[in-house]
């Protein structure tokens, strides 16, 4: 029991990190961002490619977290930023299309098997006669650390509460004389940077591949939609409830726990019906 | 004149909601604009302040400089404010940071925009610990022209002001616009034409997104009493 508890915790930690920039991105621009997806699998990709030549992990990580960067200073410029007040289909649209552009990309670099790494820390420690993984604690305790520095960011500086007061009335903002798409724009890149920091985490505990942010783009949506569109702390609760729900129905039987999530999520729509 | 539109043309799709529009308002000035809900004085205020699109020969001088179409965050820099219809504060900060927002851009001092907002409305200060969102009617209309008042505009363009209003508060808000009367120039959309009346330097009065009469106020001397047709 233990065990399905901090690998949901676990989970739910990867969830928040990856699903917190696409919130943001669905929140402030009205964008389905399926490029997120892919800005994910970069980050495992990255990691798989600089870790052996690196040799610290924690370096891997930082260089996978940056090293998109600039991947996502291109797509925002290129493509998101030609959407803002597009309808949504169209968003998923284009940014689909750029999924599947990047998608082949990667294939063509390193091929399409999935590449299998170890754990990094690949150390255990018992806690209530349970062996738990130290790198599977690892990850929730950034997760839990990440929560803290955005709620600090945006409840403490300046351009924090001008990310709030867009979330809520982009136009109230503009008219104050703030140019709020400056600080989208910003938000976008500190989410796509924080989505491959989440690939960079997960790839350890599975596999890195070219479709590993697909399925996890399923599951960040509904992170998204049930912790409220625009609701950074629900995001919060959502990706560590689902993450839960996900560890403890796969530990029944494994396929019921994606659907476990879309029913969640089917239920969280008939309650309150989004409307973009 | 400080404001100087002319052929205003807006569109929603291929529906034209405001025709060929002229408004003036010159230094100093209380302007109001007048008309029935669905007339057209919303999408003329929000072409006028950028964020509706004007048509092509659109002619909006503000300042002696063409802002047709401008970014709404560089005409609101320019010294031009709007005050949005509805009341819309930031519900999710509180009412010091809604101020400190507005101060930002400015690069006016988060405190001198608090006091000023307090020399204005005096009785804000009680509440400018709490979220915005709890504020009524009246003090979010007072927070709204408050805050709009910081970075010095030369015009403010306000929406309604007293929709939804009750009548003592409505005097309250009126109080404060008159107090600014002179300072800073107005072009404000009201149904009340007892306050019109007893205000307005001019008169403006739309029906079906045409502005069809204009009225100096006082050289028309309180001669506006047929603009009840257009209410
Ligand atoms: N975003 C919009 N899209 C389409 N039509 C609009 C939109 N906003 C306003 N309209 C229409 O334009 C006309 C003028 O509206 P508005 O300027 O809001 O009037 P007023 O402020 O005088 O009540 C109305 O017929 C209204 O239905
Ligand atoms: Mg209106």
């Amino acid at each position: 029991m233990i065990s399905v508890i901090a690998y949901g915790l676990t989970l739910g930690g990867i969830l928040y990190i990856i699903s917190i920039g696409f919130s943001f991105t669905f929140g402030t621009m009205k964008i389905v961002n399926y490029a997120h997806a892919l800005i994910f699998t970069i980050g495992g990709y990255i990691l798989y490619a600089t870790l052996p030549r690196i040799g610290f992990y924690p370096a891997a990580v930082l260089a996978a977290t940056l090293g998109v960067i600039p991947i996502a200073f291109i797509i925002e410029r290129f493509v998101i930023r030609n959407l803002y007040g597009e309808s949504v289909d169209l968003t998923i649209i284009a940014t689909y299309a750029v999924f599947l552009i990047g998608l082949d990309v990667l294939k063509w670099i390193w091929g399409s098997n999935p590449l299998q790494m170890s754990d990094p820390i690949n150390k255990t420690f018992t806690f209530l006669g349970t062996e738990l993984p130290v790198y599977r604690m690892a990850v929730i305790v950034i997760a839990l650390a990440l929560a803290i520095l955005i709620e600090i960011f945006l409840q403490r500086s300046m351009a924090g509460k001008i990310v709030i007061a867009g979330l809520e009335d982009k136009e109230t903002v503009r008219g104050l004389g703030i140019s709020v798409q400056r600080y989208f724009t910003m938000v976008f890149i500190i989410g796509s940077a924080l989505a491959a920091l989440g690939g960079v985490l997960y790839a350890p505990i599975t596999v890195v591949e070219p479709y590993m942010g697909f399925q996890i783009l399923m599951l960040s949506f509904a992170v998204v939609i049930v912790g409220g569109l625009g609701n950074w702390r629900g995001t919060f609760v959502a990706a560590f409830f689902l993450g839960m729900v996900m560890s403890v129905t796969g530990r029944w039987w494994g396929p019921a726990s994606e659907v476990a999530v879309f029913a969640i999520l089917a239920v969280s729509l008939l309650i309150h019906p989004i409307d973009i | 004149m400080l404001l100087e539109v002319e052929h205003l043309d807006v569109f929603y799709g291929k529906a034209q909601a405001v025709h060929s529009a002229a408004i003036g308002v010159k230094p100093g000035e209380m302007a109001f604009l007048v008309g029935r809900n669905g007339a057209g004085k919303t999408t003329i205020m929000r072409a006028i302040s950028g964020f509706t699109r004007a048509g092509a020969d659109s002619r909006i001088h503000f300042n002696g400089v063409d802002i047709a179409n401008h970014r709404p965050e560089e005409i609101a820099r320019s010294g031009l404010r709007y005050v949005f219809q509805d009341k819309r504060v930031i519900t999710k900060l509180t009412v010091r940071e809604n101020i400190h927002l507005a101060a930002y851009p400015f690069h006016v001092s988060p405190k001198a925009a608090v006091a000023k907002i307090c020399d204005i409305y005096p009785r804000i200060e009680k509440f400018l610990n709490i979220k915005a969102g709890g504020l009524s009617g009246g003090q979010r209309q007072l927070l709204l022209i408050g805050r709009a008042l910081i970075g010095n505009p030369k015009l403010l363009l306000i929406d309604e002001p007293t929709e939804g209003l009750a009548a003592g508060i409505i005097e309250d808000v009126f109080k404060v616009l008159s107090q600014l009367k002179g300072d800073v120039s107005m072009l404000i959309v009201e149904q009340n034409l007892d306050l019109v009346r007893r205000l307005a330097d001019r008169i403006y009065a739309m029906k079906e997104g045409r502005i069809m009469m204009e009225l100096d106020n006082s050289a028309d001397s309180r001669s506006g009493s047929n603009l009840e047709q257009f209410l």
